[in-house]
């Protein structure tokens, strides 16, 4: 018995003490295990460069695909709108999912309802749930706005949303003039990034164009404000307060749309907010009259910023700035469209990260990298690494397209490090594994799913994307801005210093490098 | 401040009234069947169950896919599980339920890995049949040490009319034999988790047991080997479980599903007793295996000391002198142990009131854990129990007890405020709701990442973490001194 | 899209609704308007007489094929046919496979996003048989077809289909703004066919906006696969089609919400017209020999 009251073990130590351990050797011969030579010879076979051409041939299987699907996005752009509650109609287990994931991610509560539709409704339509379910969101959890998308339950039998919220509202469900913004989010369309675009279009399409039929539409009357639309982010609660900080330097007037930053970092004070922050209704709404409206995700919002262009805004699409230049080019069109000047504060700030690289660059320089993620984190990223003189070997997304392949190209074809380097367009991470396998390169950048190619490949892993479930809190910090680039400057550097320290601390041996000043 | 029981019953009344106070009348109506004040006389619970979820509650209930490829099939590890359909129900759950195993992932195992057929919107509109054909022999080809695959049927899969049995038949005979199991675990089926699990069972019965034939057998029977049931090794819970059986004398020949294999699931027709922890989602095949092959089941409870020992009791009963020896023996040794877990824990956390809301058998199982350490559990309810859970559940909670079928969010979050227990025990959706509202928080699906939880072993955590969750000093500074008196 | 018109043209199958809505179409066209034909029925064989084709490559084959519609171009599925009518099939599975009314969907939400439907003065939705789904109710969502004509004719079932589209119809005429247009028959030579029509017509509160004589001619033209305005533009039938366009030309915001009726008021409909025998009601359910007891 090695457990003990004094110092109790947990499962990382207790299953290695000797008697689980002949436990688990004597419960092989119940499992019809691979015998262990069988079994090396197929682990070190699935390294090959014979391996990755057969899984590179996969037509129809995806592997640890790097996306979700499209309703997740759509509740990650509601619940950045004032007292929103978002409604998603179909099944009710892919509600459950969603906000398990985020509260995974984020550690905070997140809110979403689902309109719960089972097999009756599978024959005869959700009409029914909607109604009830409209009815007894609204009662139960006083939101101020409703934003509903559907669940491929409710899109492969062809819920009409437009129809059915109109029949609700007849009904009484909710007052005819409440506001339930609809979007359709079929989960075998694109992936969550798609869903995001379509709700955030939905949502604006609801305010400007006369709340789907009950008022008249809104007529622009352009005004200097911007608007700013962050796209679906893993770290929405730092970059969107850094922004905040960078518009209230430079004295912009703004408007964030989607603002997620206090939704999903509330306090611990004895009082559960369900609904926190966001962007006010009336401002959703007046952003109409914005001269322009800059997205920092351009893959994220490709109908909204075509709705929006289509109202008269001029319109500025970032993927995912990162670093000194990309921050630059943020900050430039800001103060172009806005007229303001970049204040001398940000020019130092800028100036301390320029630093702060050459200070460090010594360690990253030439250093290769894989990374994968969502589009445009992928090309804000390797922007960076390529500033950085580090090399993006490889560069992965899932749900990239082709366009986005020939972006991610034209990056690595404008640098000198990007000589060499791949892009990946849908691509899964088990086409990943082979790539470390036979190509392997310093350090993988990845979400928490990245830990298995850590684990099978021993490419230490440096977490930025979405989902990270298993480290705490480095969504508070952001990866926008001078002040994001230096954040993630850090923590590749970090990453780079641990990896230096274990693999020279052994005495005697290897510790002449296990260097105090580095 | 300690209420009488008459008062307690009084108030959690009131307290149910005030919850449905905020439903429209129709919805006020359904709901107030799933609330009630345990009466300690009656047989069950008083609450319906088992009942489709209201539509924009806030349930948090999941789906039969999550209930059959999160449950009951996923943790086999050395099967292949396709989330077959779009990309979504596969990633949330991929890896999220930490049923342990060992093996090499990728090569001779797959729990932790998401399979995906990743339907497009041409996969709806032509059907996806030709697409899964093609993803067995992709598997084949790259993976080829698993043993066998499981096609976990997303909501369209049914709707499109897809003829996912026809495809594994095919299959199967164009690999020899080859295990291949269709699930029709569509998400939109039943009302919750539960039905899941049934169709899982259900499709052990046919395609392992039925469809599998005769396999030459691995090992010699011995009268002393049983099965473990319904234990998904969260955070090791069988393993910590496992190693007091074998101890005792008995040889566990199989494991379901936590740390699981396809080999465990045929074997089991050999066991002299199949010992059910997680009576409702394996009850179905326990049952048929009784009718078929003549196989005994007993339910047991493996948390805290007390239940431990009265379940290692029941179990030996079934046995001979020298396994009821070898459960005192047992029960001897770790006696020390619990002892001073108890001494350590006990003064800390003595009196405290617990709220559970849980799934299919911690509801009440952990029940006797709580009160080894001098805990009451005040409140207690199923997100999918059906009606002999709650009859189960009567012999664990007290009269007076607040019970909640299905509870929404909003009600959960009434009761507790009202309430006001010392330590909620939930899942991840609910945790830093309460966390929010200074209200000591522990996830009774996941450990919190810790566990196991199951047997002696099991105990010492599953104490520490209580004492750590509500003795944590946080709770001491959720209020600004400055704000204080507000 | 100000000033485009959307019409849809639903009917039972075999009922002739192709064959009515091609000919009906490129009168239209040769009216002056420009008409965008989108076929909706997996069958794909709303284009034929126009495009003189036996079945054009559908925008669902085209993206199985290519991967997914995103990776469609318009003029990939778009084609042009007689009198510069654009035709496009949605296409679907084969029978007893996968998802028609999704495809249908599909189909409809890739040609708005691409802009087919610029500068059409009419757009033509061609929809089988019944609105078995959500996904064949697509185009009378709001937004999309303003009126459905409804092609049948004085046999049972095809009446007994247009009385379920109605309800289709209703169902969405509340909260959209679809309407009926009214309904074609196309002549099958039926008993009383005019008048049941005309009656049936009445009941769902719409009107017969033409009845379409049965010709050989039509027979001719569709061997040739041509429209007869095409292939005999000066027959008395091609004149039929011209009257039935300029009717539905000038029939622009005539429609109305259809009053569905029930089955027993359907059979009433029949005997009123001598088409049915009332049922003898102590004969249902008996076999031969029951009845020869009796």
């Amino acid at each position: 018995m090695s457990q003990n009251a004094e110092k109790v073990l947990d499962h990382f130590s207790l299953f290695r003490s000797q008697e689980y351990v002949d436990m688990f050797e004597n419960k092989k011969a119940f499992e019809n295990a691979v015998p262990l030579t069988e079994l090396q010879t197929a682990v070190d076979w699935t390294k090959t460069r014979e391996y990755r051409e057969l899984n590179f041939a996969r037509e129809a299987l995806v592997v640890n695909p790097a996306k979700a699907c499209q309703p997740l996005g759509a509740v990650f752009a509601a619940v950045g709108f004032e007292k929103t509650l978002p409604f998603v109609h179909g099944s009710q287990g892919c509600v459950a999912y969603y906000r398990s994931h985020f509260s995974r991610h984020f550690k905070e509560p997140t809110s979403c309802v689902s309109s719960s539709m089972t097999e009756d409704a599978a024959v005869f339509g959700g009409l029914n749930n909607m109604i009830d379910g409209l009815a007894n969101a609204y009662n139960l959890y006083k939101p101020e706005m409703i934003a509903v998308s559907t669940t491929c339950m409710a899109e492969v039998i062809g819920d009409d949303l437009n129809a059915f919220i109109k029949t609700a509202k007849e009904k009484g469900s909710v007052p005819a003039k409440f506001d339930v913004p609809f979007t359709h989010t079929p989960a075998f369309v694109g992936s969550h990034v798609t869903g995001y675009d379509n709700t955030m279009k939905s949502i604006l399409e609801h305010f400007w164009d006369g709340k789907a039929g009950t008022e008249p539409p809104l007529v622009r009357e352009p005004r200097d404000s911007i608007n700013f639309i962050g796209g679906f982010d893993g770290y929405a609660v730092g970059n969107i307060r850094e922004v905040k900080r960078l518009f209230g330097l430079m004295g912009v007037d703004y408007t964030i749309l989607g603002d997620t930053s206090d939704v999903w970092d509330t306090p611990t004070d004895g009082r559960f907010r369900m609904y926190d922050g966001g962007t006010p209704l009336a401002a959703a709404a007046a952003a109409v009259h914005a001269r322009a409206t800059i997205s920092m995700q351009e893959f994220c919002t490709q109908k909204t910023l075509a709705y929006v262009a289509k109202k008269g805004h001029e319109v500025a699409a970032f993927n995912h700035p990162m670093g000194v230049a990309g921050t630059d080019r943020f900050l430039m069109e800001v103060a172009r469209l806005t007229g303001r000047a970049i204040p001398e504060d940000l020019t130092r700030e800028r100036g301390r990260l320029v630093d702060a690289i050459a200070d460090s660059s010594a360690h990253i320089h030439g250093k290769k990298f894989a990374l994968y993620g969502d589009p445009d984190l992928t090309l804000g990223l390797a922007g960076f690494l390529l500033e950085l003189g580090a090399e993006p070997v490889h560069i992965l997304a899932t749900n990239g397209t082709p366009e986005w392949a020939a972006r991610v190209q034209a990056l690595l074809d404008s640098s000198p490090f990007g000589k060499g380097c791949h892009v990946y367009p849908g691509r899964d991470l088990w086409h990943m594994r082979s790539l470390l396998f036979t190509e392997p390169v310093d350090f993988l950048i990845g979400n928490t799913y990245g830990k298995f190619l850590e684990r099978d490949t021993r490419t230490p892993l440096i977490r930025i994307g979405f989902p990270i479930f298993d480290r705490h809190h480095h969504h508070r910090y952001p990866l926008w801005g001078y002040q994001g680039a230096m954040n993630t400057l850090v923590k590749i550097l970090d990453k780079i210093f641990d990896v230096i320290d274990a693999d020279t601390i052994v005495p005697g041996k290897t510790d002449y490098s296990f260097d105090i000043i580095r | 401040m300690d209420l009488t029981l008459d008062e307690v019953k009084a108030r959690n009344a009131e307290v149910i009234s005030e919850a449905l106070s905020v439903y429209p009348d129709k919805t006020a109506k359904k709901r107030a069947k799933h609330l009630n004040v345990y009466e300690g006389d009656k047989p069950d619970c008083g609450v319906k169950s088992n009942i489709k979820s209201v539509p924009g509650v806030m349930t948090i209930r999941g789906c039969a896919y999550a209930g059959s490829k999160g449950v009951v099939w996923g943790p086999i590890k050395d099967m292949v599980h396709i989330s077959h359909g779009p990309v979504g129900c596969g990633q949330y759950s991929w890896a999220a339920r930490r049923n342990y195993y060992i093996g090499v992932t990728g090569v001779d195992t797959f729990v932790t890995m998401q399979f995906t057929s990743d339907f497009q919107e041409k996969d709806i509109v032509f059907g996806g049949d030709k697409k899964l054909d093609k993803i067995v022999d992709e598997i084949q080809k790259l993976f080829p040490l698993n043993h066998g695959i499981t096609i976990q049927s997303e909501c369209p899969i049914g709707l499109i009319g897809d003829d996912i049995e026809a495809v594994a038949k095919k299959k199967s005979k164009e690999y020899d034999g080859k295990t291949i199991v269709p699930v029709r675990c569509e998400g939109f089926r039943g009302v919750s988790q539960s039905l899941g699990h049934h169709i899982a069972n259900d499709a052990v019965r046919d395609w392992v047991f039925e469809k599998g034939g005769d396999k030459p057998p691995l090992f010699e029977s011995t009268p002393y080997d049983v099965a473990i049931i319904g234990d998904y090794n969260i955070g090791g819970d069988a393993w910590s479980s496992r190693i007091l059986l074998e101890e005792m004398g008995l040889r566990v020949v199989a494991q379901w599903s936590g740390d699981g294999s396809l080999a465990e699931l045929e074997n089991t027709p050999k066991a002299k007793l199949n010992i059910l922890h997680c009576y409702r989602s394996m009850n179905y095949i326990s049952r048929y295996m009784e009718e078929k092959f003549g196989i005994p089941w007993v339910e047991y409870n493996f948390f805290g000391p007390s239940k431990v020992a009265e379940s290692l009791r029941t179990i030996a009963s079934h046995f001979d002198d020298r396994i009821k020896e070898g459960a005192e023996r047992v029960i001897a040794k770790y006696q020390p142990l619990m002892d001073a877990v108890i001494a350590k824990y006990k003064p800390r956390l003595e009196g405290k009131k617990v709220m559970l809301y849980v799934g299919g058998l911690r509801p009440r199982h952990v029940i006797g854990a709580y009160e080894d350490l001098g805990m009451e559990v005040i409140g207690t309810g199923y997100e999918f129990g059906h009606n002999d859970d709650y009859q189960r559940t009567t012999h664990y909670v007290k009269d007076g007890t607040l019970i909640y079928d299905d509870v929404t969010g909003y009600e959960f979050e009434k009761f507790v405020d009202r309430l006001q227990p010392d330590l909620v025990g939930s899942g991840i959706k609910e945790k830093y709701v309460f966390q929010k509202m200074g209200v000591p928080f522990r996830q009774m699906h996941s450990w919190d990442y810790s566990g196991p939880y199951h047997g002696y072993d099991g105990f010492a955590i599953f104490a520490r973490d209580m004492d750590m969750a509500i003795n944590n000093p946080v709770w001491g500074l959720t209020r600004a001194p400055w704000s204080a008196g507000q | 899209m100000t000033g485009l018109r959307q019409i849809a043209f639903y009917g039972k199958g075999g009922i002739g609704k192709s064959t009515t809505s091609q000919n009906t179409l490129a009168a239209l066209a040769e009216m002056g308007q420009k008409i965008l034909i989108v076929g909706c029925d997996p069958k794909a064989d709303s284009t034929r007489l126009i495009l003189h084709a036996k079945a054009q490559d559908t925008i669902l084959s085209l993206a199985a094929a290519a991967g997914s519609v995103e990776d469609l171009e318009l003029e990939d599925v778009m084609k042009m046919g007689y009198r510069d009518i654009r035709c496009v099939e949605s296409g679907g599975p084969e029978p007893g496979v996968g998802c028609a009314g999704r495809g249908v969907i599909t189909s409809i939400n890739f040609l708005e996003e691409e802009g087919a439907y610029d500068g059409a003065d009419y757009v033509s939705y061609d929809v089988l048989g019944d609105v078995v789904c959500g996904g064949f109710a697509m185009p009378i969502r709001e937004n999309k077809a303003q009126e459905i004509y409804i092609v049948m004719s004085g046999e049972m079932m095809a009446m007994y289909a247009a009385n379920n589209i109605s309800k289709g119809i209703l169902k969405y005429a509340n909260s959209g703004g679809v309407r009926l247009g009214g309904l074609v028959c196309n002549e099958r030579q039926t008993d009383k066919e005019y008048e049941l029509a005309e009656s049936l017509a009445k009941k769902l509160n719409s009107k017969l906006i033409h009845f379409v004589p049965r010709d050989n001619v039509v027979q001719h033209a569709e061997l040739r696969r041509m429209t007869v305005l095409e292939y005999a533009p000066d027959s008395k039938q091609a004149d039929e089609y011209r009257t039935l366009a300029r009717k539905i030309h000038e029939n622009v915001g005539r429609g109305t919400i259809p009053t569905p009726i029930t089955m027993d008021e359907l059979e009433d409909l029949l005997m009123e017209h001598g088409i049915m025998k009332a049922v003898d009601e102590s004969i249902v359910g008996k076999t031969a020999a029951e009845c020869a007891v009796a």
